[in-house]
């Protein structure tokens, strides 16, 4: 039986008087990926924001009802937001690694997180998060060289990896292959397939064929609501929401 | 909201396949027709007409086939547009497989007596009708996206089921009272297989129709009449 990873109730969010999302109740299986589509400005972003509460950042902002993580309250305003960022990780739509080496990418967070103490722990931590990555082969002799020398597809690959060298349970990908090419578009659909074994995987997206390719669950937002949630197989040969439907084969004006 | 694709071309090229595919089906109804015409009349100079049309229907296949491949390609069909895409290719594979069939009675024409009795046909004729409604039937399913009518036609093939049997014996009976007649009635018997056969190939466009409109296949197996039980 799958469980389920994340569960909301009634999220509603606010930036000053707009409202943002609206009653959302949505379920994230573990070891899943769930794919959330729907056109800009739909609240998808807003949503999987909530789930490390990076909407904490921004002033104007305000959540109001439930969002757990295996039972735990992630709005909780006593919660340790820094151990809550550790269990999720978040890779952007532009692929943004440190302006520091390859190496440092990775060891950056164990270290303040405190999870590798000696050089050989750290250097263990980036070779597995690398290699988990897809990306060790392609940069094992070059650690010491910046993060930002890669392709873009690599230096996506190595966001993957320093999401993943803290040992997260869930990573958020907002959009994560909007600006790679094809191939290296696949090799990140082939890592979130292998990914999805060991992590709980939430991805925005607007390739509805990249939804249908690498999730499992799909859930259509529009105007901050949560229209339909269901098999991704079912939402995208059979829907039953009509808006859905006008959506995904395009007919939305 | 509004129904219609945001990309024109797009909407334009789902209508011409659905066009297409509603032209070929007329064209098997009217080759189909002439067929059995064929037959019950013994005319044996509509035969070269029936087996052109069979060419004309062929290009057709081949002409939906491009058109569905172009699609895929460029649009990538979702939900009801890929449902639409899909059936439209097994519809036309039934289609032309109707085709097929149609021009094989016309061929078995040839050989057959000026001179055939009413009795021998009768039950033929009613064969050939129920086929023909039939394919009527499920065509219009297609066209106004009706799940009952085509359901209807997918129960219906039991109905084919008997009265090819029913017409077999009528030859067999036939066949048993003169060997001399053994040549025609063989062909006789393959013409009455064919329009069988071809109920079946509309039972698999009903079974089309019904997850185009739903997006669920048909529970249950296939109503099945005297002729397959036997």
């Amino acid at each position: 039986m799958t469980n389920i990873k994340i569960k909301s109730k009634n999220l509603n969010v606010y930036y000053g008087d707009k409202q943002a999302l609206f009653d959302v109740n949505l379920d994230l299986n573990e070891k899943e990926v769930t794919a959330l589509i729907g056109p800009s400005g739909c609240g998808k972003s807003t949503f999987i924001r909530c789930i490390n509460r990076m909407n904490d950042v921004i002033d104007i902002c305000k959540v109001t009802g439930n969002i757990e993580m295996d039972g735990m309250n992630i709005n909780d305003k006593d919660l340790d937001v820094v151990s809550l960022r550790e269990k999720v990780g978040m890779v952007f739509q532009k692929p943004n690694p440190f302006p520091k080496s390859i190496y440092d990418n990775i060891s950056y967070g164990p270290k303040i997180h405190g999870k590798g103490e000696t050089k050989s722990e750290l250097d263990q931590i980036v070779e597995k998060s690398l290699k988990k990555s897809a990306l060790w082969e392609e940069v094992k002799d070059r650690l010491d060289e910046p993060g930002t020398s890669l392709s873009g597809g690599q230096q996506q690959r190595l966001c993957i990896a320093r999401a993943i060298s803290v040992n997260p349970e869930v990573i958020l990908m907002d959009e994560p292959c909007s600006a790679l090419d094809p191939i290296a578009t696949a090799k990140i659909e082939e890592l979130i397939d292998e990914l999805k074994k060991t992590y709980t995987i939430v991805i925005v997206t607007h390739s509805m064929a990249q939804a249908v390719r690498v999730s499992q669950k799909t859930g259509f937002f529009h105007l901050g609501k949560l229209i339909e949630v269901g098999k991704t197989e079912k939402i995208f040969k059979n829907p039953d929401n009509k808006m859905t439907q006008d959506y995904i084969t395009g007919r939305f004006g | 909201m509004s129904n219609e694709h945001t990309v024109k071309s797009y909407e334009e090229e789902l209508q011409f396949l659905k066009d297409s595919l509603i032209k070929m089906g007329s064209l098997t109804e009217s080759q189909l027709n002439d067929a059995m015409d064929a037959v019950i009349k013994v005319d044996k100079d509509s035969i070269d007409k029936i087996i052109k049309s069979d060419e004309e229907i062929n290009k057709f296949r081949s002409k939906i086939d491009t058109q569905i491949m172009n699609l895929l390609v460029k649009r990538a069909p979702m939900a009801i547009d890929l449902r639409e895409t899909i059936s439209s290719l097994k519809i036309s594979q039934d289609l032309e497989r109707i085709g097929d069939l149609s021009k094989s009675n016309a061929k078995k024409v040839k050989p057959l007596p000026l001179d055939l009795p009413d009795e021998l046909l009768g039950n033929l004729k009613r064969l050939g009708e129920l086929v023909m409604k039939q394919l009527n039937d499920v065509l219009d399913s297609y066209v106004n996206k009706n799940f009952d009518k085509a359901k209807e036609v997918w129960e219906k093939d039991e109905q084919v089921d008997d009265l090819t049997y029913i017409a077999m014996e009528s030859v067999i009976d036939f066949l048993s009272k003169d060997k001399k007649n053994l040549d025609f009635s063989t062909h006789l018997i393959f013409a009455t297989k064919n329009l069988e056969r071809a109920g079946d190939h509309i039972t698999n466009i009903a079974e089309t129709v019904c997850y185009l409109v739903k997006g669920e296949y048909l529970k249950g197996s296939r109503p099945k009449g005297k002729v397959i039980q036997k």
